[in-house]
């Protein structure tokens, strides 16, 4: 299996001359598999588009192109790409998207599909050729043929968001995006009049917990591509309950996790190149010849 | 009035649609519009409706894990989907349920006192789980279990009533217990009815045990009997003290297996009386009512 990354940037496209280097475009991920490089694609950020364009020169040369589509969640940032990715304007392409849709929200086509609508965008789903299926995923496994299994699992996120981990040949790729670390919601403090014994303490074990499962979702990985929009400080100053990870939790939960490369991505808006090198050369010390893993920042066109 | 397996059908039919109890519906739906609420208030909030809690356990297993029951806790819950999360699925719930409401025919269980009952059932099972110390984790499994313990009587009252009525009526005149009288009357009980609801909502095999087995704890072999025992004891505590009402005028003490078992005293649990009246008097000033 192999991975490219084509959009590593969170929350909204940034272009620019202070983002060239680690790229402006949003999430997007490229997985190739066996046999005969099987297309697989994490989220359709704005990253989609130029992926779109490879693969019309590449796979479309081949014979009609045949994808599947997962998306971790349908915030923004991850679909918006959609409707700029080629294929879907080909008749003989035939796509397969998954995702998960939050309870009461409208059906995965109507989330993704329906940003094709006159009063966003010039063409309407209806009018797409290719042939595509829409399917709903929650926590699952799932075979996906030749070789290849997919496990899926709950991140913690304002709206459901799966974290996928894809296993072939022994090789196996996790991603944990977009996703902020369980933690105890209910009030600690005993002076406080809501306080409720009970509840504290069985939301402290039940963050534990969940923070555990996702660290075992992660095992033993080759690779783990994970959220880290903040540091600590940035985090605990006033980005509690956002929804994203910091860089050192990433770092400290991948690595007690045995994961062989850990790739830390969804880069803020605000991060320039520049603090972003700074950031990887600083972490990258503070972490050397104390683990075997590799901790990488993720740049757009990366491969692994 | 309709007994035995005609009952059991007509009842079937109704618990697909129970409303939530009035005493919350207002309370929920101002706490769940408000941005600012905390995930305590929430969680109390849910927790005090028996008929609502449920509902909503049921919802997010359903709507998240498909058939498995992965979050048996509600606490849990608020944790791994978040507050706005749980909040939606609260105001569905409660909302749903308050408009596809039929009118009801003259109610025979008070609903109020019914609560109260139920809330007091809860709050004692939880105590004594805290004087036997029981691990804090399994200790809300004693407040729900005694919470939902009597929600056979609900689809009972509001879709055969003339049933329950009758049901009543046994019990008043023999002088026996309610359970009695429904067995006589009717050939069948609140605790099948209540089994029933258990199985529909896929709640936990606890819940499902304590629900069936709460008035003949002795004839159950299953894995949850502390449990059981405990929500039995505090049943009768509720009954003898009168907090409440949930048609049971006659109460049976409860076996001296079910004291030994436990290794609690009736002192004990007498004891606990302070203790229950106060968090029932914040959970009523909580929900600003007037009972």
């Amino acid at each position: 299996m192999n991975i490219t990354l084509w959009g590593t940037r969170g929350s909204i496209p940034t272009p620019g001359s202070q983002t060239v280097r680690y790229g402006g475009n949003t999430i997007c991920l490229e997985l190739r598999c066996e046999p005969d490089n099987r297309l697989i694609i994490i989220d359709a950020g704005s990253g989609i588009r130029p992926l779109g364009g490879k693969v019309m020169g590449t796979d479309f040369k081949k014979g009609p192109i045949k994808t599947q589509i997962f998306f971790t969640h349908t915030h923004w940032d991850h679909i918006m790409g959609f409707p700029f990715f080629t294929p879907i304007y080909i008749p003989s392409t035939q796509m397969e998207i998954y995702g998960p849709v939050t309870y009461e929200d409208d059906p995965l086509d109507k989330v993704i599909g329906g940003q094709l609508q006159y009063r966003y965008f010039p063409v309407t789903s209806a009018e797409l050729a290719a042939q595509i299926t829409y399917h709903r995923l929650s926590e699952t496994e799932m075979d996906l043929g030749d070789g290849l299994k997919l496990i899926t699992k709950y991140l913690n996120h304002p709206i459901a968001c799966l974290g996928y981990r894809f296993e072939q040949g022994g090789k196996s790729i996790v991603t944990i995006y977009d996703h902020e670390p369980f933690r105890n919601l209910f009030i600690t403090d005993p002076t406080h009049p809501d306080y409720d014994r009970s509840a504290a303490e069985e939301g402290e074990i039940a963050a534990a917990e969940e923070n555990k499962k996702i660290q075992n979702f992660m095992k033993n990985a080759d690779v783990v591509i994970h959220d880290s929009q903040y540091t600590q400080k940035e985090y605990l100053k006033n980005k509690l309950g956002w929804g994203h990870s910091t860089y050192e939790w990433a770092i400290n939960s991948a690595q007690k996790a045995g994961v062989k490369t850990l790739v830390l991505t969804h880069h803020d808006p605000e991060r320039t190149d520049d603090q972003l090198d700074e950031l990887e050369q600083n972490y990258n010390r503070l972490i050397r010849g104390k683990t075997p893993m590799k901790v990488i920042f993720a740049r757009e066109g990366m491969e692994l | 009035m309709i007994k035995g397996d005609d009952l059991k059908k007509a009842l079937g039919d109704y618990i697909d649609k129970m409303p939530p109890l009035p005493t919350s519906v207002g309370k929920i739906m101002e706490i769940c519009q408000n941005p600012a609420t905390s995930p305590n208030d929430l969680n109390k909030v849910i927790s005090l409706d028996p008929v609502l809690l449920a509902k909503v356990m049921k919802l997010i297993n359903s709507a998240y894990y498909g058939n498995t029951a992965e979050i048996t806790s509600l606490v849990r819950a608020i944790i791994m989907l978040g507050l706005n999360t749980v909040k939606n699925l609260a105001v569905s719930t409660a909302v749903l349920a308050t408009v596809g409401k039929e009118t009801h025919k003259a109610s025979i269980l008070n609903l109020e006192g019914f609560w109260l009952h139920s809330l007091c059932v809860g709050v004692t099972a939880k105590l004594l789980s805290r004087v036997r110390k029981i691990d804090p984790k399994e200790q809300e499994s004693y407040f729900i279990c005694g919470l939902l313990h009597d929600m056979g009587k609900l689809p009972l009252n509001n879709k055969t009533p003339e049933s329950l009525l009758a049901a009543f009526q046994t019990a008043d005149q023999d002088r026996i217990p309610l359970f009695q009288a429904e067995q006589k009357a009717l050939n069948f009980t609140h605790s099948e009815a209540g089994s029933l609801i258990m199985l529909n909502w896929k709640l936990g095999d606890d819940i499902l045990d304590v629900a069936l087995y709460h008035h003949n704890p002795l004839e159950y072999r299953g894995q949850h009997k502390d449990l059981l025992y405990t929500v039995v004891l505090a049943n009768y505590f509720a009954n003898i003290m009168e907090i409440g009402f949930s048609g049971d005028r006659h109460p049976v003490k409860p076996p001296p297996e079910v004291f030994s078992r436990l290794g609690i005293t009736w002192a004990q649990v007498e004891a606990l009386d302070d203790q229950v009246m106060q968090e029932i008097e914040r959970a009523k000033v909580f929900l600003k009512i007037a009972i």
